[in-house]
């Protein structure tokens, strides 16, 4: 058993459970989950829509009773002890949590004093963070009058304002520019520098990839995959590579089709205007690129582009769960052989 | 941090949203002038009538008013908690170590300042046109109308929490506020109604707080009316307040 000291800033999952009854159908949006969020850690919960994210995020913040399984938070039972656990962690959730109608500065003030500041060291940390996060332009206007990238940047500041010893943070980048979005990603290692174990869920996979030491891969409530971004790339091996041709989105799916039953071509699935290919083993790369460039030549098909790229973590989801990460949020399977 | 402060920055919070919102504000303050300038002359038809015996017309029609506001300025309390949920705000605050107690006690202290200042303005305009207050009676009566928002911003305020969606919130609400209302006897004494309707009012506890109001505005305060309501709007009060913060408790299940 762990001591409190020891488990300081971790997280612990075992086979946590939570289903949700809707009129007389019950929805299992957590099916025996595992996983272990070490200290200092920023740990990265991946899965398309309806995976159980947010659920489990939410369990893990006593905000959702949990149904069944053991949830530990900084060591304390989340089940026994909500009270204690609130205290250390931070949380920003999917839906934000800005109050509208006060201005930044109210919203952080209150929620600096809620956690135990006093009113100087409230207002002297909240001062802090409208610098740390570019905030002063806005800062005494109501949050109703902010733009979506202003209201997240607050609803951040939020969750930080009381030096968590855990952050969970609900697809935090979420309706950010390019520009803020490093800007915040640059804030949340600087927070994970300074000893705050990070625990989040995206759909970005660049967001992941720029962030997380380690990720999961949820999918139907469980874990489909689990370890850092290096190895779970690596264990897709083989190459992936994107073939953009001038046909009409119509005819796609039948090239598709065909580039499916090619010997090295492992899976074939539409992205977007493109075409994904993978192949089972990266030496299989070079006969796939013959392969795929003699197939468009005789079916007569201009190639516009074709480029190998690096195993994403799209590619992971499609390995382990036989769908595309993309595809998966609208039910979408039927487009992987 | 101690109940006591939780509670105090909750309600200024939502001082501060009332202030921010002229609308409520210009609502809140009309509504009862307007009953008092359209209304109360079609009583004066009826002074001396049966139901008025002996007395001002207004001297049993403003005690009503207030009566009348009081279960208003706590209606309005869901409509806010549905937009919280909404918008995430109350799954914030819940997270937070903050009192689920002292997160109810924020609306439910500032619906009912927000009855007493209005109450006030329509006293003192009540005065000149024949309003016959008893000060220690007004005292009294606005404890007795202030239980009552706090029981209607309570449950109103739960209820959205539980409901989520507007459309069903003011049905329910609505529905309630109706019956309520016009059983209680508040915009004409029930002394000129029907026996079944007087045998209803009975288990009606707006009834009781009319019955009161209308006894301690202008005359004695130690009398069985008067604790008869405070008994049986303590307790009802009580177990709204109990089960409204069960309600933030589970909330966000
Ligand atoms: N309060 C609720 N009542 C009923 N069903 C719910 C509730 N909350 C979540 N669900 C269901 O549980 C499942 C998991 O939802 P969850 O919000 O955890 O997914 P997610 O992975 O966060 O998805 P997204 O990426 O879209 O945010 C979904 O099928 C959802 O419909
Ligand atoms: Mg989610």
């Amino acid at each position: 058993m762990q001591t409190r000291q020891a488990a300081t800033g971790t997280v612990s999952i075992r086979d946590l459970r939570k289903s949700f009854s809707v009129g007389r159908k019950s929805i299992e949006a957590v099916s025996g989950l595992n996983l272990e969020v070490g200290r200092g850690e920023i740990f990265g919960l991946l899965g398309p829509n309806g995976a159980g994210k947010t659920t489990t995020l939410r369990m893990l913040a006593t905000l959702v009773p949990i149904d069944s399984g053991e949830a530990m938070v900084a060591g304390i039972d989340v089940r026994r002890k909500p009270k204690e656990v609130r205290r250390r962690i931070g949380y920003v959730g999917q839906l934000g949590g800005a109050d509208l109608p006060a201005t930044g500065r109210e919203n952080l003030l209150l929620q600096g004093r809620l956690y135990g500041a006093s009113g100087s060291d409230a207002s002297r940390r909240a001062s802090e963070l409208i610098d740390l996060l570019a905030l002063g332009e806005f800062a005494d206007r109501p949050a109703r009058t902010y733009s979506g990238g202003q209201r997240r940047r607050l609803e951040v500041a939020l969750g930080i304002m009381h030096k968590p010893e855990i952050l969970f943070l609900d697809e935090p980048s979420t309706g950010l520019d390019p520009q803020n979005r490093a800007n915040l990603w640059d804030q949340l290692r600087g927070l994970n520098e300074a000893g705050t174990t990070i625990f989040l869920t995206t759909h970005y996979l660049e967001e992941a990839d720029a962030l997380a030491n380690r990720v999961a891969i949820m999918d139907h409530g469980k874990v489909v995959a689990e370890d850092t971004l290096l190895e779970l790339k690596r264990r897709v091996g083989g190459g992936t590579f994107v073939v953009r041709t001038a046909l009409p989105a119509s005819e796609l799916e039948d090239l598709r089709a065909a580039l499916a039953n090619l010997a090295p071509i492992s899976g074939a699935w539409l992205d977007g205007e493109a075409l994904r290919l993978r192949t089972s083993d990266g030496r299989a790369a070079v006969a796939a690129v013959a392969a795929v460039a003699q197939l468009l030549e005789t079916r007569d098909v201009p190639l516009a582009a074709l480029s190998l790229s690096e195993a994403s973590l799209d590619d992971v989801f499609l390995q382990e769960t036989g769908r595309s990460l993309r595809d998966a949020g609208q039910n979408n399977a039927e487009t992987v052989r | 941090m101690s109940f006591a402060v939780e509670t105090q920055l909750l309600f200024r919070r939502k001082m501060l949203e009332l202030m921010r919102q002229p609308v409520w504000i210009i609502a809140g303050l009309s509504s009862p002038l307007l009953y008092l300038a359209l209304f109360a002359p079609l009583l004066q038809a009826l002074a001396g009538g049966p139901g008025f015996a002996g007395k001002s017309v207004l001297d049993v029609f403003v005690p009503g008013i207030i009566v009348l506001m009081a279960f208003g300025s706590g209606m309005g309390a869901g409509w806010v908690t549905i937009i919280e949920v909404d918008t995430g705000v109350l799954e914030r605050l819940t997270v937070s170590p903050a009192s689920r107690f002292a997160l109810l006690l924020g609306t439910v202290l500032r619906d009912v300042v927000w009855l007493i200042i209005p109450a006030l303005l329509v006293i003192f305009v009540a005065i000149p046109l024949g309003f016959h207050p008893n000060p220690a009676g007004t005292v009294v009566l606005l404890a007795i109308a202030s239980l009552i928002t706090a029981m209607v911003s309570a449950i109103s305020g739960a209820l959205g929490i539980k409901l989520r969606q507007i459309g069903s919130l003011a049905a329910v609400v609505t529905g309630l506020q109706l019956p309520l209302m016009l059983l209680s006897g508040i915009l004409l004494p029930l002394s000129l109604a029907p026996s079944w309707m007087v045998v209803l009012a009975h288990i009606d506890p707006m009834y009781y707080a009319v019955e009161a109001s209308r006894v301690l505005a202008n005359g004695s305060i130690v009398n069985g009316t008067v604790v008869t309501a405070f008994g049986a709007l303590g307790v009802l009060t009580a177990l709204s307040l109990w089960w409204a913060t069960g309600v933030y408790r589970k909330a966000l299940a």
